[in-house]
């Protein structure tokens, strides 16, 4: 358990109040902040755009407070996985799409750049927003923002928890997948790709039903009771 | 049935049997598992220690009591309320702390998850988030209330996951083995806190020297209540029918292996 801790503080991080004026904004102007600065980003696909909302995403979070290394830091998974996505697309984008010859690998590394420059920008937004929230808001925002779906028969307290579980749940499968690779280098068994992956799912599927089964307990989710 | 309320508030197991279905090709040739077999009892003791072998049915029976699992037969009822029936008052007066807090705390950090607990009282954010820290003040651990849930130790993180299910005022804790993961200090910290609920306590556990100090033990063994009496008859009880007599040898622990493998291929037994 402990290897998730340090996950769960690095990727989308957790709330400490630091009375910031970033702090102090309410929350839905923190949602908008959120969607203004990376859905263009990701739209318009272009590297000055994304440089922009990288300083401005960054700036950001060092006047909300937060120590620059819980702020901007990424884990080497996360590095990786980036990369790996800027490098796939890139050569999707270069090779196959563009002909992959003279500027036009230029183009495709830029390609490459800007979409992992966009999920920096998506991670660092979303730690804007929950770093600087206690959850308890971020869940109440959400169930108020759907509330009017209620009259449909929108389960908004049940979408509320569901979104928040469904945050709380990804540093959970980080640390899960660095456990299994853990257990399996023990075993000499690191490069042996398929049943460490297996063994994730089957951890979701568990961590789903106990999560289930933790908020069932508690009464949680029903709604006309919350 | 008597009518619901605090007159009858008793938990009562009437004739329960739970079952699961199976791969046909499996372990049971009918095709089902039975988990739990025709128990019958009345949990109105107000400190009851549940003991028994792993995959024995103990944690099956603990959770037909907060309404988790559903009876394949029979009726559980708490202070008159259906399980089945009437799964929102039955979970209203019984509180579920289980083995792992990890499973059990939902929120990043302490204050937050028994804030949560709150939502389904009513209270407004402020006051919710004031109770949560009166209340972490009260057990004290008012130092951790803003601390991640990740970082605090595992008696911390069960303490925790305690003061959550308390926040809703249930009248029942039910515990899954609440000290299996916990070292032996935290384990007697978490032994203490029971203790002084006031609440009705009703707790699975292999600490058999905290099962002693019980009103009343159920032993489960095979899906049946095996044993049911008073704490110290209980654990000499379960004790002696495990054979807890030195150091086993290499054919009594094949000979145990035989039995588990007997118990899995049979029509009973496993534990959810």
């Amino acid at each position: 358990m402990s290897g998730r801790g340090t996950a769960a503080d690095r990727l989308l991080g957790t709330y400490r109040p630091l009375g910031s004026w970033v702090e102090a904004w309410p929350v839905g102007v923190k949602y908008l902040v959120l969607l203004g600065v990376t859905l263009p980003c990701f739209l318009a696909q272009r590297w000055w755009l994304t440089g922009a909302a990288l300083l401005v995403t960054a700036a950001l979070l060092l006047a909300a407070r937060i120590p620059a290394r819980r702020a901007l830091g990424v884990t080497g998974g996360l590095v990786a996985l980036i990369a790996g996505l800027a490098l796939y697309q890139g050569l999707i984008q270069g090779f196959w799409l563009d002909g992959a010859r003279g500027p036009a690998l230029g183009a495709a590394a830029v390609h490459g750049l800007v979409l992992g420059g966009n999920l920096l920008v998506a991670i660092w937004a979303a730690r804007l927003v929950t770093m600087t929230t206690p959850s308890p808001v971020l869940v109440d925002a959400l169930v108020r923002g759907v509330g009017p779906l209620r009259r449909l028969g929108f389960p908004a307290e049940r979408f509320g928890l569901a979104v928040h579980v469904m945050l709380r749940s990804i540093p959970y499968l980080m640390g899960s997948f660095a456990s299994i690779r853990q257990a399996a280098a023990a075993r000499g068994l690191e490069r042996r790709v398929g049943p460490q992956v297996a063994q994730v799912a089957v951890r979701a599927v568990a961590y789903a039903q106990a999560t289930g089964d933790a908020m069932a307990a508690r009464g949680l989710g029903d709604e006309g009771r919350a | 049935m008597a009518a619901p309320g605090a007159a009858d508030a008793a938990i009562r197991l009437d004739g329960v049997t739970v079952a699961v279905a199976v791969d046909p090709e499996g372990a049971a040739g009918s095709g089902t598992k039975v988990l739990l077999d025709d128990v019958t009892v009345t949990l109105a003791e107000r400190r009851i220690a549940v003991i028994g072998p792993n995959g024995s049915g103990k944690s099956t029976f603990l959770r037909l009591l907060n309404g988790l699992v559903r009876p394949t037969a029979g009726t559980v009822s708490v202070a008159g309320f259906d399980t089945a029936r009437s799964v929102a008052e039955v979970r209203r007066r019984v509180g579920f702390v289980f083995t792992d807090p990890m499973a059990q705390l939902l929120m990043p950090t302490a204050a937050e998850d028994i804030e949560l607990s709150l939502r389904r009282v009513g209270l407004e954010r402020r006051a919710r988030r004031a109770r949560a820290l009166a209340l972490l003040e009260e057990w004290g651990l008012a130092r951790i209330a803003l601390s991640s849930v990740y970082d605090l130790s595992g008696g911390e993180r069960q303490l925790v996951a305690l003061i959550s299910v308390l926040a809703s005022g249930p009248s029942v804790v039910v515990a899954d083995e609440p000290t299996t993961l916990l070292d032996l200090r935290n384990s007697v910290r978490l032994r203490a806190a029971f203790a002084g609920l006031e609440q009705q306590v009703i707790v699975a556990t292999h600490d058999l020297e905290w099962a002693l100090g019980f009103d009343r033990v159920l032993v489960i063994q095979d899906g049946r209540v095996a044993f049911d009496g008073a704490a110290a008859d209980g654990v000499a009880w379960y004790r002696g029918s495990v054979g807890q007599g030195g150091v086993w040898e290499r054919g009594e622990i094949l000979r145990c292996a035989q039995d588990d493998r007997r118990r899995g291929q049979g029509d009973r037994g496993g534990e959810l």
